[in-house]
């Protein structure tokens, strides 16, 4: 019994922000689904761009095509990539709430809402980060390719740079509010079907009410979901917007970011009371 | 010291805590006792500021829990074995809490060593049995060598090897003046480990007193055993209201009235007895004395028993 004694833990130690965000991290690296998800981001951004290059031809392209190839090929695979990032971000904190784990996390953050913000930034750099060396690694496959191909694009004119790292931080967008989502369903099953439902299934079915009753509000109201919304950040534009056609709502690359940001705020603060709320 | 003034937690319709008022001093290992459902996990969970309390109040060395700067130092807590992700190992589970109060890997590793994890520290906690998950979370408690040690049900899945290094371990920690709160349904654990005993029966506190108070308050309704070759007029004589007489093989259990009574009536009528011989109580009995004496609440109660 006299280990108890030989080592104290320190009379430093007390709650941090800065140990917060440390255990977070941990918790981050310690899971053997992240390090999964992750390499599948990367391995499907990189496929997936590699592939688009392959099957195109040098002739007759202006240099806008180009840097429009450039950004198309590179962030295909974000498509791909927001799914298994919202998948991700929700188990962060639903596999706890599956576990158990949130009332080891809750006991030692009693005050709780700061855990919950060091999850975000965690999971919303680390994905980032991530997700910003999928781009990278995908542009240096597809100037590769295309360079093969005789087209030569610059990835880094604004114009090319710009969109990938924009989407690089839309998966991190997508990733929180997933993570936000998961807070307040609570179950695995539950916050993955939300996440994905807000971001594969609502643009689909304002679609098609669109096309069936051919009226012009769920195209309007589609463009503030987070994925379309969100999607202008990592979009090719080539100049000054085209001219907008009459009811139709046309959001710039700053509005569409904000929009996502708003999502992601609101989902965050529903969060965060019902976290100080409810009993864990 | 853990302070509880009032506690009052309703879940709905149904009340689990019912204005519970009780004092855990530094120094003595309190066991917290009661059937299930009685209450005792969430009023463990209440301390630890896990649920809300629908009133009253509960502060851990002075303050509610969550107010303290460090939390983990003030209150070592195993809630139950399964609050621990299953795809984590288990230092990187330790590692993880004791980051968010600076707590260093030597602290980390100190407590695997003392909760004897250092084979499996490194495996997922999902293969860990009931027992080892056990000695994980007591591990986890144990990370901020904390002034308040809560421990739910800690024996729970333990081999004897283990029973045996929690009773030490919390007799430890109270002599050097620490407040141990622990629960168990292991009376005969409760009789070795503790020094005070709550009883909680359905939300309310039944008893509230040292180890000795309640088994001496259990010996008045202990039994007797008695033999005697004339069974039959002793039986008769023993007759009264209240107490109860069984028969096994010719030896008598008699219920509800002392030795010496029994003695005393026996040597008037001129009985030879054989043996008269009051039969220890455990804390058992004690308990289950206890929780008879609550007739009434369980009536009312028996059909929502959870």
């Amino acid at each position: 019994m006299s280990a108890i004694v030989a080592s104290s833990p320190g009379h430093l130690s007390r709650l941090s922000f800065g140990g917060i965000l440390r255990s977070e991290w941990i918790k981050l690296r310690s899971l053997r689904s992240t390090a999964w998800c992750y390499a599948i981001v990367i391995a499907v951004t990189i496929g997936l761009g590699a592939l688009y290059s392959l099957n195109t031809q040098g002739q007759g392209l202006t240099a806008d095509d180009i840097r429009g190839l450039a950004v198309g090929s590179s962030t295909l695979g974000v498509n791909f990539a927001q799914l298994v990032i919202a998948v991700l971000g929700a188990l962060m904190i639903t596999g706890e709430y599956g576990t158990g784990m949130i009332r080891s996390t809750l006991a030692a953050v009693p005050k709780r809402v700061p855990a919950l913000i060091a999850k975000c930034l965690v999971f919303g750099v680390a994905t980032f980060v991530v997700s910003a060396i999928a781009l990278a690694g995908t542009a240096v496959a597809s100037w590769l390719v295309l360079s093969n191909n005789g087209i030569h694009a610059d990835f880094f004119d604004g114009r090319v740079l710009l969109p990938l790292l924009g989407a690089a931080g839309y998966l991190a967008l997508i990733g929180v509010l997933s993570l936000a989502l998961g807070a307040i369903i609570r179950s695995s099953a539950g916050g993955i079907a939300v996440a994905l439902g807000l971001i594969l299934v609502a643009p689909l079915i304002l679609r098609i009410l669109a096309s069936v009753t051919r009226a012009v509000w769920p195209v309007n109201v589609s463009a503030f979901l987070p994925n379309s919304a969100g999607g202008l950040l990592w979009a090719y534009t080539s100049g000054p917007t085209a001219p907008a056609q009459s009811g139709y709502i046309v959001l710039t690359t700053l509005q569409g970011g904000l929009i996502l940001g708003a999502w992601v705020i609101v989902a965050f603060v529903i969060a965060a009371i019902l976290l100080k709320r409810r009993d864990a | 010291m853990i302070e509880a003034v009032g506690l009052t937690k309703r879940f709905g319709q149904r009340t689990a805590v019912d204005d519970v008022s009780f004092t855990v001093r530094p120094g003595l290992v309190t066991g917290f006792l009661g059937p299930n459902g009685a209450g005792k996990s969430t009023t463990m969970r209440l301390i630890t500021g896990l649920d809300r309390a629908s009133a009253g109040t509960v502060t851990v060395n002075g303050k509610p829990y969550a107010e303290h700067r460090a939390p983990l130092r003030e209150v070592g807590v195993l809630l139950d074995a399964k609050a621990v992700h299953t795809g984590r190992s288990a230092r990187n589970h330790l590692l993880a809490l004791a980051a968010t109060h600076g707590i260093g890997r030597k602290r980390v590793d100190a407590v695997i060593g003392m909760a004897g994890l250092e084979s499996v520290a490194r495996q997922r906690v999902g293969n860990f049995s009931l027992g080892m998950g056990q000695r994980l979370g007591i591990a986890a408690a144990l990370l901020g060598d904390p002034a308040t040690l809560i421990l739910d049900e800690p024996v729970n899945g333990l081999d004897p090897e283990g029973v045996i290094w929690v009773r030490n371990l919390v007799r430890h920690i109270a002599s050097q003046g620490k407040t141990v709160f622990l629960s168990s349904h292991l009376m005969s654990e409760m009789a070795l480990t503790a020094d005070h005993i709550i009883v909680l029966g359905r939300g309310r506190i039944i008893a509230d007193a040292p180890v000795s108070d309640i088994l001496a308050q259990a010996k008045g309704a202990g039994a007797v055993r008695v033999r005697t070759p004339d069974i039959a007029r002793l039986t008769g004589l023993l007759g009264e209201p209240g107490v109860v007489v069984t028969n096994e093989e010719n030896v008598l259990e008699v219920s509800g009235i002392t030795a010496a009574h029994i003695g005393e009536l026996a040597a008037h009528a001129g009985i030879v007895l054989h043996e008269l011989t009051p039969i220890a109580s455990s804390l058992e009995d004690a308990y289950l004395a206890l929780t008879q004496d609550d007739v009434e609440y369980r009536s009312t109660d028996e059909g929502s028993a959870a």
